[in-house]
């Protein structure tokens, strides 16, 4: 866990980077100008915002991120297998070879997922 | 740990970490000047030699400006964004080797902030958690044009963060390692007698598959679909003002800047020369070259900012998985 202590300083430099980033601002920041309302709406390209932002959409995004931790998930696998690899190959094929039949099994879901026009946004 | 080993760690800390911080203002000039260029205006010409001091002006305004907060968002949220992405960016530049070692008192440290077992994984993971702030800002802003913007730059970087990763799956393949020291150490002299051993001769494909992925997670042209101008005002911070804007705006440049570095590291043998070794090289002189090589590709990534072209979001998307 030793290698782990620079990160953890790093984390503590960030954060009070952030922190002194913002102070500063706030510090320097012009204070009690005359409130105007429309400066406080949201900026909908200059046209009065018409209802909240937070309707339903789309839900093609939802599908792109639940396709995504699938194929992140199943691409976590190959990483063991290519911190092997070379040793893999001295001692015979076979880990190539099951690794193939893995990949031939994440082909067979993209093509599903294709063939499903899952990825169109329309 | 001793005192001596605070002392180098934390200068070791604040050497790298702030030179990537000052990368920055650096590139927002390159970038700005590189396009003026390209399209025959003068660009920032008033501010010291060469426009050069144009950024520290620029953040100067941003210090002084006011910071409205628009009255229908989610403060605390709000508040949150810039500092989710600032924070892993910065945390990024951890594993990042740049140059073997120094000694100090008999004693060899080497240069790179931590040198993980796993580096390779960990930036990975570390990286993907921009996206939060990025969502943050987006739905906290409370303005459809941000949630919009946020949904489209998180749907962009979770695709385009799969081939990244198999492409660095080709590279651990190659080296062996997920340290990247090590994999920075592996590309040393050459290989088949003519050609340097970098990655990039190693893992042509790989580094091809690697390099459109970085585009597109740093949302550069020609993957600037999150920014559409014409359609969303200017994406998910666009009720962002002051600092709080401009720590978005860093936080995307230390991305880049970091992403650079991981590229050199990967493809472009990390701090070795082509043909040199670090024997004959001293070993002080490999970190410039690290520094240099960085540089180049950030040029590289400016340069192709001024491509006038556009994807339509849907076809962007659909191309991630295939790679």
């Amino acid at each position: 866990m030793e290698a782990f202590l620079p990160v953890l300083v790093l984390l503590a430099i960030s954060l009070g980077l952030c922190v002194g980033i913002f102070g500063v601002s706030t510090l320097l920041n012009p204070r009690n100008l005359p409130p105007v309302a429309t400066k406080l709406n949201p900026y909908e390209c200059g046209v009065k915002p018409e209802g909240g932002a937070r309707q339903p959409f789309h839900s093609q995004f939802y599908l792109i991120a639940v396709l995504f931790l699938l194929f992140d998930v199943e691409g976590v696998f190959f990483f063991p297998w290519a911190l092997v690899y070379r040793e893999s190959l001295a001692s015979g094929g076979a880990l190539l070879l099951a690794i193939a039949v893995y990949m031939g099994l994440l082909t067979l879901g993209l093509v599903y997922i294709f063939r499903k026009d899952c990825l169109e946004i329309m | 740990m001793t005192g001596l080993e605070w002392i180098i760690l934390l200068s070791k800390l604040l050497v790298i970490y702030l030179t990537i911080v000052h990368v920055v203002p650096i590139m927002i000039w390159v970038e700005r000047k590189g396009a003026a260029l390209i399209q025959d205006r003068p660009g920032p010409n008033r501010v010291g030699p060469f426009g050069l001091l144009q950024p520290v002006a620029d953040a100067l305004k941003f210090l002084v400006k006011e910071d409205p907060i628009p009255n229908s968002v989610n403060r605390v949220l709000y508040a949150m964004g810039p500092f989710m992405t600032l924070v892993p960016a910065s945390l990024i530049v951890a594993v990042l080797p740049v140059g073997d070692f120094f000694e100090v008192q008999g004693k060899s440290y080497f240069m790179q902030i931590a040198d993980i077992n796993v580096g390779l994984l960990y930036l990975l993971s570390i990286s993907s958690l921009g996206i939060y702030g990025i969502l943050f800002g987006g739905w906290a802003s409370n303005n459809k044009y941000s949630l919009m913007g946020a949904m489209r730059s998180a749907s962009q970087i979770i695709s385009y963060e799969i081939p990244l990763g198999l492409a660095a799956v080709g590279a651990v393949t190659v080296y062996g390692t997920f340290s990247l020291r090590e994999m920075a150490l592996g590309q040393e002299g050459t290989f088949l007698a003519v050609l340097p051993r970098w990655g990039v001769f190693m893992q042509p494909i790989g580094f091809l598959v690697f390099f459109i992925s970085a585009f597109a997670e740093t949302n550069r042209l020609p993957f600037d679909l999150p920014e559409t101008e014409g359609e969303l005002v200017a994406g998910f911070h666009t009720e962002y003002g002051s600092m709080k804007f401009a720590t978005y705006f860093m936080a995307e440049y230390m991305n880049m800047a970091t992403i650079s570095g991981l590229m050199t590291t990967l493809y472009f043998g990390g701090w070795h020369l082509p043909y040199l070794t670090d024997a004959t090289l001293l070993g002080w002189l490999g970190g410039q070259r690290n520094l240099l090589a960085v540089l180049q590709f950030l040029i590289f990534f400016f340069q192709s900012c001024c491509l006038p072209a556009h994807f339509r979001l849907g076809a962007l998307d659909g191309a991630a998985f295939p790679l």
